[in-house]
C-alpha cells in the first residue's frame, strides 16, 4: 500500500484499512505536506509480470521505489499542490513522461538519468501519466499510472486498468514490431486479476452506508471497458471522453483507452458486491472464471 | 432452500400492504433449448421459459412492474449441470437477492429459487443468470426486466415523458463454438468461488437485435412502425461482448433522455448512441416527415475498435402501406454479398444518380454518380469489413445496404 499511492492518499487508506502504526507515522508526515510546493520521485523500472496461467512477460512500471512492481504509481495530490516530480530511468531504454490532460512532457530521459518536472492541475479530477517516448509500444509495455488531484479527504479508489496481449508484448520487447491484431487475453486492474485484486487495498471499495467513495479509474490499455457495479448507482464526476456525461446516474459505465473517470458512490445498502468488465470476455483468462477485471466491494452497515 | 420457501410465504402474504402491488413471475431454466439462426443453422441454447410448454427464448421474456411494486421472481431450474442464478442487472436489490452465487445462492436442479425487491426507479434493467456468466449469457440465459410508472402509463417516469408506444431492441451476438456441448456442459464446483471451464476466443457470427438477425430483423415485431410527429420510445440495452454504434436516421429527432433506469438530466439530442455491453438507453423518437428507413447498428469490437458486423432495424413512419409491402417494393440489390473488389447495384427500374459507401465508423470512403445503368458494376479497393453502401436520387437517401468485404 504505501510504496503504491503516493503522498496524499496514505492518510485516507490509512483510516479504512486500519494498517500498522509504524505507516501511520510515515502517513502523517505525508499528510503535513498536503498543499503547497511538495517533491516527489518515481523510477522507470523493469522487470518481469507473471500471468496467471504461469507464463513471464518483460514488463515495465513508473514505480515508487527503485524495486520493480506490476503496478503503476498511484499520484494522489491536493489540488493546492504544485508537484516537483523527479523520474529516475532504472531501464536499459530511454523514456520520456507525458500527461497530455495536464499539459505536462519531460525531456528524453537517457538510462541512468533522471528529469523532473513541474506538475499543477487547475482543476479536481483524475489524470494519466504515460511514457510518450516509442508511444504506443511503450505504454503497451505497461508504462502509463494515474495522477489523482483532490480537494476532500473522502475515500478513494483507484483503478487502472489494463489488458496484455502477451504476442504484442513479446514482439514489442524483441523487435518493437506487431505482427496481428490486438487480441488481449489477460485483463488487469493495477497489475492485479481476480481474486488478487480484492488484496489490493488501493483498489478494493471498504466503506459504510452514507459514505462519500471516490473511485478514479483511468483506462491505460488499448480496449474499451464497461463496468458494472451490482448493488449501487453510481454519479460520474468526471468523465475526459465525455464531458457532457458528467452528472449521469449509472450502474454501467464505458471507458474508452486512454480515457480516465472519477466516480461518486454513496452507498444506501450494506453488502459486498461484485464491480466487473460487463464485457464478460474481460472477467476470464486462462479458462479461469471469474478472473480478470472482476473484484468485490464491502459495505458495513 | 427451506428457509427461502418459509421467506417466499411471508413475502406473499405481508408485502401487499408495503408495496403498491404484489407482482409474480416465474422464470424456468432450461439448457437444452435450440435456436434456429437466419441461416438456418440450428444452436443448442440456455434459456428462461415462462411455462413448460415453451422453449427458451433468445432474450429471455420481457418481466414487468411498476414503480413500488414488490416482485417475487421464481427461478425453477430443470436443467441438469451447472446450476443457475437471477442477477437482477442494475436493479439494485441486496446481497441475498444479487444472484451471485457464491454471495447470494444457487439454484440447482428441480429447485426453487426466490428473489425479492421492491421495483426502484421507472427503466429498462436486465436480469441473467451469474453462474459463469462468460458461458452462460452467451447461451442465452439474459432477458430485459422494464420497470414502467408505478400507474403503469405510457410516460417514461413520473413527472417524465409521455409517448405512444415503446420499442425494446437488445442486443447481444452469438458465437457459435461456444454453443458446442464441449462449452456448455462445463463443470461446476459448488464449493469453489473460482472456476475452471472451457472458454474459446471470442468470434461470433450471428449479430442479433432481440435474438434475431439479418432478413429476420424484417418482421413487423422488429420494425419500428410510427407516425409523422408521433413519440415513441425505445429502449436500447446491450448485453452482448461487443460495443454497439447505434445510428439514427436524422428525421427521426433522436433524444437520449435515459440511461441505466435513470433520467439524464440534460438530455442530449443526437443521432448517434454507443452502447457498451451491460449498459441501457431510452431514446425517444418524434418523426418529423414521412419516412422509410432504417436504425444501424454496427457491434464493435472492444479490443481493436473495429467494426465486425452491421444490422439494420427498418423504420416506418406513415404514408406507407405496411410493412411487407414496403419490402416487395424494397427497389435495390446488392450482389455478391461478401465479395471482393467488386459488387453490383441491380435497381429494378427505380432511378438514382449517387451512390456513397461509408466504413463501419461511418466515415465516407467512396463516392460514384450514377451512369442509368440497371446493373451499375463498383470497383473498389478497400480494406474487408463491413460497408455501408447509400443509393441517393436528389441528395435524399432512398435506401442503405450492407456490404461486407472480403
Amino acid at each position: 500500500m504505501s510504496y503504491l499511492i503516493k503522498p496524499f492518499d496514505k492518510f485516507i487508506s490509512m483510516v479504512f484499512l486500519k494498517e500498522s502504526a509504524i505507516l501511520f507515522l510515515c502517513i502523517t508526515t505525508a499528510f503535513n505536506s498536503f498543499s503547497g510546493q511538495i517533491s516527489d520521485t518515481i523510477y522507470i523500472n523493469s522487470g518481469t509480470l507473471q500471468t496467471f496461467n504461469g507464463s513471464s512477460l518483460p514488463y515495465k512500471c513508473f514505480n515508487s521505489s527503485n524495486v520493480f512492481d506490476k503496478r503503476n504509481a498511484i499520484l494522489s495530490y491536493s489540488i493546492s499542490d504544485t508537484v516537483s516530480l523527479t523520474i529516475f530511468n532504472n531501464d536499459i531504454s530511454p523514456h520520456r513522461i507525458s500527461s497530455i490532460e495536464l499539459g505536462v512532457t519531460s525531456g528524453l530521459i537517457s538510462p541512468g538519468m533522471n528529469e523532473t518536472v513541474s506538475i499543477h492541475s487547475a482543476a479536481l479530477g483524475t489524470f494519466i501519466y504515460h511514457d510518450s517516448e516509442n508511444y504506443p509500444n511503450n505504454k503497451i509495455l505497461g508504462l502509463a499510472g494515474m495522477i489523482v488531484f483532490r480537494n476532500n479527504s473522502s475515500a478513494s479508489f483507484y483503478w487502472n486498468l489494463k489488458e496484455l496481449d502477451t504476442l504484442w508484448i513479446n514482439e514489442i520487447s524483441s523487435n518493437n514490431q506487431l505482427s496481428a491484431e490486438y487480441n488481449p487475453k489477460f485483463f488487469l486492474i493495477n497489475g492485479n486479476h481476480n481474486p488478487d485484486i480484492t488484496g489490493d487495498s488501493s483498489a478494493r471499495i471498504v466503506g459504510n452506508v452514507g459514505d462519500t467513495i471516490h473511485i478514479h479509474i483511468a483506462n491505460t490499455g488499448n480496449a474499451i471497458h464497461s463496468i458494472h457495479f451490482h448493488g449501487y448507482h453510481l454519479k460520474v464526476e468526471q468523465s475526459s471522453a465525455h464531458p457532457g456525461h458528467e452528472g449521469r446516474i449509472k450502474d454501467t459505465f464505458p471507458i474508452n483507452p486512454m480515457e480516465v473517470l472519477t466516480l461518486e458512490l454513496v452507498p444506501h445498502q450494506p453488502g459486498e458486491y461484485p464491480v466487473h468488465d460487463h464485457n464478460l470476455i474481460a472477467v476470464t483468462g486462462a479458462n479461469i472464471y471469474p478472473n480478470g477485471m472482476f473484484l468485490t466491494m464491502l459495505i458495513e452497515p | 432452500m427451506t428457509r427461502r420457501i418459509v421467506l417466499y410465504f411471508f413475502l406473499m402474504s405481508s408485502f401487499v400492504s408495503v408495496g403498491q402491488q404484489m407482482v409474480n413471475h416465474q422464470l424456468i431454466a432450461r439448457n437444452l433449448g435450440e435456436k434456429e439462426m437466419h441461416d438456418g443453422i440450428v444452436l443448442r441454447t440456455f434459456g428462461f421459459a415462462q411455462s413448460f410448454s415453451e422453449q427458451p427464448s433468445i432474450p429471455g421474456p420481457t418481466l414487468y412492474a411498476n414503480e413500488g411494486d414488490s416482485v417475487v421472481l421464481d427461478l425453477f431450474n430443470v436443467s441438469q449441470g451447472a446450476p443457475h442464478t437471477i442477477h437482477l442487472h442494475g436493479l439494485d436489490v441486496n446481497q441475498e437477492n444479487d444472484g451471485v452465487p457464491h454471495l447470494s445462492f444457487e439454484v440447482h436442479h428441480m429447485e426453487h429459487g426466490y428473489y425479492y425487491f421492491v421495483a426502484p426507479h421507472p427503466g429498462t434493467y436486465f436480469y441473467h443468470c451469474h453462474v459463469v456468466s462468460t458461458i452462460h449469457v452467451q447461451a442465452g440465459m439474459y432477458g430485459v426486466f422494464i420497470v414502467k410508472p408505478a400507474d403503469g402509463s405510457n410516460i417514461t417516469w413520473d413527472g417524465g415523458y409521455p409517448y405512444s408506444q415503446d420499442k425494446l431492441y437488445t442486443m447481444s451476438e452469438i458465437d457459435p463454438l461456444w454453443h458446442e456441448d464441449s462449452v456448455m456442459e462445463h463443470d461446476h464446483d459448488t464449493t469453489q468461488t473460482i472456476h475452471e471451464v472451457s472458454i474459446p476466443e471470442y468470434h461470433p457470427s450471428y449479430f442479433l437485435v432481440n435474438g434475431q438477425s439479418e432478413q429476420q430483423l424484417l418482421e413487423p415485431d422488429i420494425a419500428l412502425q410510427t407516425a409523422k410527429e408521433e413519440v415513441s420510445f425505445l429502449r436500447m440495452a446491450n448485453i452482448g461482448y461487443l460495443a454497439n454504434r447505434v445510428t439514427f436516421p436524422e428525421e427521426l429527432n433522436a433524444k437520449i433522455i435515459s440511461t441505466d433506469g435513470r433520467p439524464i438530466v440534460n438530455p442530449e439530442i443526437s443521432d448517434t448512441l454507443w452502447i457498451s455491453p451491460g449498459e441501457r438507453y431510452g431514446v425517444l423518437i418524434e418523426p418529423i416527415v414521412d419516412l422509410i428507413d432504417s436504425i444501424e447498428i454496427s457491434y464493435v469490437n472492444m479490443n481493436t475498435l473495429t467494426s465486425e458486423d452491421i444490422q439494420y432495424v427498418p423504420v416506418l413512419v406513415s404514408g406507407t402501406n405496411g410493412l411487407n409491402e414496403v419490402l416487395i417494393k424494397r427497389p435495390f440489390e446488392l450482389y455478391p454479398n461478401p465479395s471482393a473488389d467488386q459488387f453490383y447495384i441491380k435497381s429494378f427500374g427505380q432511378a438514382y444518380d449517387c451512390i456513397k459507401i461509408y466504413d463501419a465508423m461511418g466515415r465516407l470512403v467512396h463516392i460514384e454518380n450514377h451512369d442509368n445503368t440497371e446493373k451499375k458494376s463498383i470497383n473498389i479497393n478497400l480494406a474487408e469489413g463491413i460497408y455501408k453502401v447509400e443509393i441517393l436520387l436528389s441528395q435524399c437517401v432512398l435506401d442503405t445496404l450492407k456490404w461486407i468485404k472480403r
